[in-house]
């Protein structure tokens, strides 16, 4: 179907992504990581070093 | 396991800046080299002022292109492509908050600019990497509100990346231009900019992001189609560390832990030894990286291991 003009975001108006690679061996990849997949991911796997950091109050990060 | 993928000035800055400028008369077209002096680093001149002038002078530079290593010359302006492609105008895939980059710059506010001079098979986001027209027109006042929202929030810098938005200076320059003075920015780069660009970005950023890809020219030619890249890369680098402050970052390839790991670990301990180095070892086989045999798979464990004792043996300054 062809997209009508109204379907078509308005501008700065885009949907937050991330993307993610499940491996075979348990191993997940993940690239552009947003605030909000990175708590989801926390919940997941809260003993993730890597996550935990990434998913702390922005007042928390390390330096 | 989870893995995330992905200020001193020269004392002498101004009389390099009278010096370089040789270049921006060589290969330039006008009163570009007229333009460039007049928007020259000034004290106390706001950056946001500095980068409106320099985004003038950078969009004048479109009509003999040389932002990039490739120098292609050719004028934008008037529809002309070189070898990224882009056009006058650039657009943007992505602008979002993330905490996927190094510890000290998250929260970040990324700004993705579709197109790139270079042809990683194994790009991550060859879609809109490899295509400037990708995604939409830069809303100018609709990003910078969404940026100054992101610092409100909690975000710790403004992160501009591509693609790579060195083919597209103006429009970083804009957009730069549009941000509190006060922001820290950071310029995520693959650091095969041209000694033009350089003096647009002079000054205009707070750190550079940048890219070491490949240990030897025959993997950079083979893999991303571009020549020479071992010595404009490294040029960058060094210039870059001596007017902001450097990160670089490596993404370990499956099978490139001697061929292009190995000599990249080993020029930045020569050359660079307290600059903050980044290995990254969550390649994944994205984008055409199935047209070489030994980019369809990840990094092995042992190529993994192999890489941090490389890393640690030449006494690498490694960041998370």
């Amino acid at each position: 179907m062809k997209p009508d003009a109204n379907d078509k975001p308005a501008a700065g108006k885009h949907p937050l992504t991330s993307d993610l690679l499940l491996l075979p061996d348990g191993r997940i990849l993940v690239h552009n990581l947003t605030p909000a997949f990175a708590g989801l991911l926390k919940e997941l796997n809260p003993d993730d070093e890597q996550i935990r950091l990434r998913s702390l109050p922005s007042t928390e990060h390390p330096t | 396991m989870i893995s995330i993928v992905q200020e001193r000035r020269s004392p002498t800055r101004r009389e390099k800046l009278g010096v370089q400028s040789r270049d921006v008369r060589d290969c330039s077209k006008g009163t570009l080299k007229r333009e460039l002096q007049r928007a020259g680093p000034e004290a106390g001149v706001p950056r946001s002022t500095l980068a409106r002038e320099r985004a003038a002078a950078a969009r004048a530079a479109l009509a003999d292109c040389r932002l990039c290593a490739h120098e292609c010359g050719v004028n934008r302006l008037v529809g002309e492509a070189g070898l990224c492609h882009a056009g006058a105008e650039a657009r943007i895939f992505m602008a979002q908050a993330e905490v996927s980059d190094e510890l000290e710059l998250i929260p970040t506010f990324a700004i993705a600019l579709s197109g790139c001079d270079l042809r990683c098979d194994f790009c991550i986001t060859g879609g809109p990497s490899w295509n400037p027209r990708a995604g939409e027109p830069v809303p100018l006042e609709i990003l910078a509100g969404q940026a100054r929202a992101a610092l409100a929030d909690g975000a710790r810098t403004i992160m501009i990346l591509g693609g790579e938005p060195t083919i597209h200076l103006p429009a970083a320059l804009e957009i730069v231009a549009a941000l509190p003075d006060d922001a820290k920015l950071v310029w995520k780069t693959n650091a095969h900019g041209s000694a033009l660009a350089r003096e647009l970005l002079d000054g205009m950023f707070d750190i550079w992001l940048a890219d070491f890809k490949f240990g030897n020219d025959a993997c950079a030619q083979r893999l991303a189609k571009v020549p020479d890249y071992v010595r404009v890369v490294r040029e960058n680098l060094l210039w870059a560390n001596e007017h902001s402050e450097l990160m670089v970052r490596h993404l370990l390839m499956p099978g490139h832990v001697d061929c292009c790991w190995q000599p990249v670990a080993e020029w930045l301990a020569a050359e660079l030894p307290a600059v903050k180095v980044n290995l990254r070892s969550g390649f994944w086989p994205a984008w055409h990286s199935a047209r070489h045999s030994d980019l369809r798979r990840t990094v092995s464990n042992s190529e993994s291991a192999q890489a941090w004792r490389i890393a640690r043996n030449c006494g690498l300054n490694l960041v998370e």
